[in-house]
């Protein structure tokens, strides 16, 4: 089953030389892919990624995401969207360092307004699950960046998202924690179906992904399954 | 959560956090003891102006008021004494004789308001014999007794029993004089109400001038001061040949001097409460500008604007209430001691401007409610502007921010 979609997609950053950033870009991730989007600096990766979470909008061209089309969405519907059907990860962690762990996990849940029990169920399954059992009630401060970008997946699958969107996860981490965060979201992607896009230039991402879709120029060269799950 | 969140950002920066709350108790108590004490001042002068001088009305001849003619006598003053003296809200009747006067000893001579009275009547109606610091209340001396004030005995160069004449017009416009013999100071702490009164009995005036039975001004003291208006109205309606006054309208500048003094506090505590606002404004800017990119990942993730923008005010108010209530608690324990101790101005001119030295700084419950709904609206208020601030950043660009 599609859960993303692009039809034509395009972005143009207008300036004295308008930038095609994404060009025409027509691309379908299933449920379930492991998908990494690839492709050197200024490619267009990231941006592709925004639009597909609905944190920025095409000039031209559809994003579809479960059949919806998000250019179709007001700001406030957009917000809405994200809050149930996408989980964010970002490259330096974007944790709320005035809580701790558990309260950066759940957060999104309360945004859901889903009943104290359940978030809090949940959000100890959660950081069990990325290995983080002990350092709940630990601030971002008091936690190493491996373990930062943990809370971070945990938060992602908090809200039980449709997939996690993942801007350069690793890149902020050294190899031990990096293969570290990568075992857990594979562990997730094949135990438990949850569908990862990234954005990346890390090796380990790369070697790790089932699919992997080049960029360049903010167009597609190269779309390989590396391996199947 | 978002309290939460709200409440913990406060912390994070505990200096600059705690510079803003004590900023905030110290203007607000400043706003609140400047109001106590102009309205100390105020209720002050009201009193000294309703127990020395105008009484909470007074009935006149019309026309007296302006030149105090001897003549403009009202005949009956007696009876209309006798028939407010029932009214069961009344505490005082006063029934005086008026005229200006030149005062003169061997040293000097001047003019002054000469009030020829009823000793005991005054004593209820201005206390002035509660005024005295020297002396006895018109006794000690058969003829002529004077009581005039310490300040006019210091310019005049007299003291106890010395000998003052009086010079002033009588009912035909005729000079005539008297010898009076001092008998007391007062000090009412009124310097301009002091330089200006002497008081004689009633009946050595009224010998003088000739002027019988016949009275120029009916003082009548209340037991409330806000009945003032009520009763001079009633006594208008019954004496409608005569002037009936209260005291805002009988002091032209009473009334002027209060609204004038109200302006003067709003002004101050506005004033305050701007450059607080400013203030809470700017922390609360730096708050927001330095928290961009995390602003911008909880729109990302998924909070609304309402709830982004409900956690700036929270936060606002939070930071507004850590010291408005330490402003409030100083405040009211600084009003209380020097509502009791008095602050004594010393020998400032403010008593040469009929205020009294010590002024006892008072404040209702209702203007502690008032001002503290004025800070509630100025933390909202202040709120405003960074809350916009940060609901205009657009997360993809706010998460890209180092």
């Amino acid at each position: 089953m599609k859960v993303i979609e692009t039809i034509n997609l395009s972005k143009i950053f207008e300036g004295v030389v308008p930038v095609h950033a994404v060009n025409q870009v027509n691309l379908s991730i299933e449920d379930n892919e492991f998908t990494a989007i690839v492709g050197p600096s200024g490619s267009g990766k990231t941006t592709l990624l925004n639009m597909i979470g609905g944190l920025d909008r095409p000039t031209s061209g559809t994003i579809k995401v479960n059949q919806i089309a998000l250019n179709e969405l007001s700001e406030n519907e957009l917000i809405n969207f994200r809050l149930k059907h996408i989980g964010f990860v970002f490259q330096s962690y974007n944790l709320i360092p005035v809580l701790s762990a558990k309260e950066n996990a759940e957060f999104v849940m309360l945004l859901q307004n889903i009943p104290a029990k359940d978030r809090i169920a949940r959000v100890e399954a959660l950081l069990k699950e990325v290995g983080l059992e002990d350092k709940m009630n630990n601030r971002p401060s008091q936690l190493s960046g491996g373990q930062q970008q943990r809370v971070a997946v945990a938060r992602a699958l908090a809200s039980k998202p449709d997939f996690v969107l993942a801007d350069e996860p690793t890149a902020n981490l050294d190899s031990k924690s990096a293969e570290n965060l990568l075992d857990i979201m594979h562990r997730l992607n094949k135990e438990e179906g949850i569908t990862f896009v990234f954005s990346t230039h890390d090796q380990r991402v790369i070697d790790r992904a089932r699919r992997v879709i080049t960029l360049e120029d903010g167009k597609i060269i190269s779309d390989v399954i590396q391996h199947e799950n | 959560m978002i309290f939460k969140v709200a409440w913990r950002n406060i912390w994070r920066h505990k200096v600059r956090s705690t510079v803003v709350f004590i900023a905030i108790a110290l203007g607000l108590w400043a706003g609140l003891f400047t109001s106590a004490f102009t309205h100390g001042m105020m209720n002050q002068k009201i009193d000294s102006v309703i127990k020395m001088e105008m009484s909470h009305f007074q009935i006149h001849k019309p026309g007296f008021r302006e030149e105090l003619q001897v003549k403009l006598l009202m005949n009956d003053g007696e009876n209309i004494v006798q028939a407010i003296q029932e009214e069961k809200e009344v505490i005082g009747v006063s029934g005086r004789i008026v005229t200006m006067a030149m005062l003169g000893s061997a040293n000097k001579n001047g003019s002054v308001r000469l009030n020829g009275i009823n000793p005991d009547d005054e004593s209820i109606v201005t206390g002035i014999n509660e005024k005295l610091v020297e002396g006895e209340y018109f006794r000690g001396v058969e003829r002529n007794p004077i009581l005039i004030s310490r300040k006019i005995a210091e310019k005049y160069k007299v003291k106890i029993k010395s000998k003052v004449v009086l010079t002033m017009q009588d009912m035909e416009g005729n000079i005539v004089a008297g010898a009076f013999k001092v008998v007391g100071l007062f000090d009412t702490q009124n310097g301009m109400y002091d330089e200006l009164n002497v008081f004689v009995r009633r009946d050595d005036m009224a010998r003088l001038l000739g002027v019988g039975n016949s009275l120029h001004e009916i003082a009548v003291l209340l037991g409330r001061h806000d009945m003032a208006e009520s009763m001079a109205d009633k006594y208008q309606h019954v004496y409608p040949k005569l002037e009936v006054l209260p005291w805002m309208d009988l002091s032209t500048g009473m009334r002027m001097m209060i609204e004038m003094m109200d302006t003067y506090t709003f002004i101050i505590v506005g004033i305050i409460l701007v450059a607080l606002l400013f203030s809470i404004v700017n922390t609360m800017l730096m708050a927001v500008l330095e928290r961009v990119k995390e602003i911008g990942m909880l729109m990302s993730i998924g909070m609304s604007k309402t709830r982004v923008f409900m956690m700036i005010v929270v936060e606002t108010i939070c930071l507004t209430f850590l010291g408005a209530p330490l402003g409030i608690l100083l405040s009211y324990g600084s009003i209380s001691y020097f509502g009791t101790h008095g602050i004594n101005l010393g020998d400032a001119a403010y008593a040469d401007m009929g205020f009294s030295n010590v002024i006892y700084p008072s404040l209702e419950y209702m203007d502690y409610l008032v001002v503290s709904m004025m800070v509630i609206i100025m933390a909202v208020l202040a709120a405003i502007y960074p809350a916009i601030k940060a609901l205009r950043l657009k997360p993809v660009e706010a998460i890209r921010k180092i």
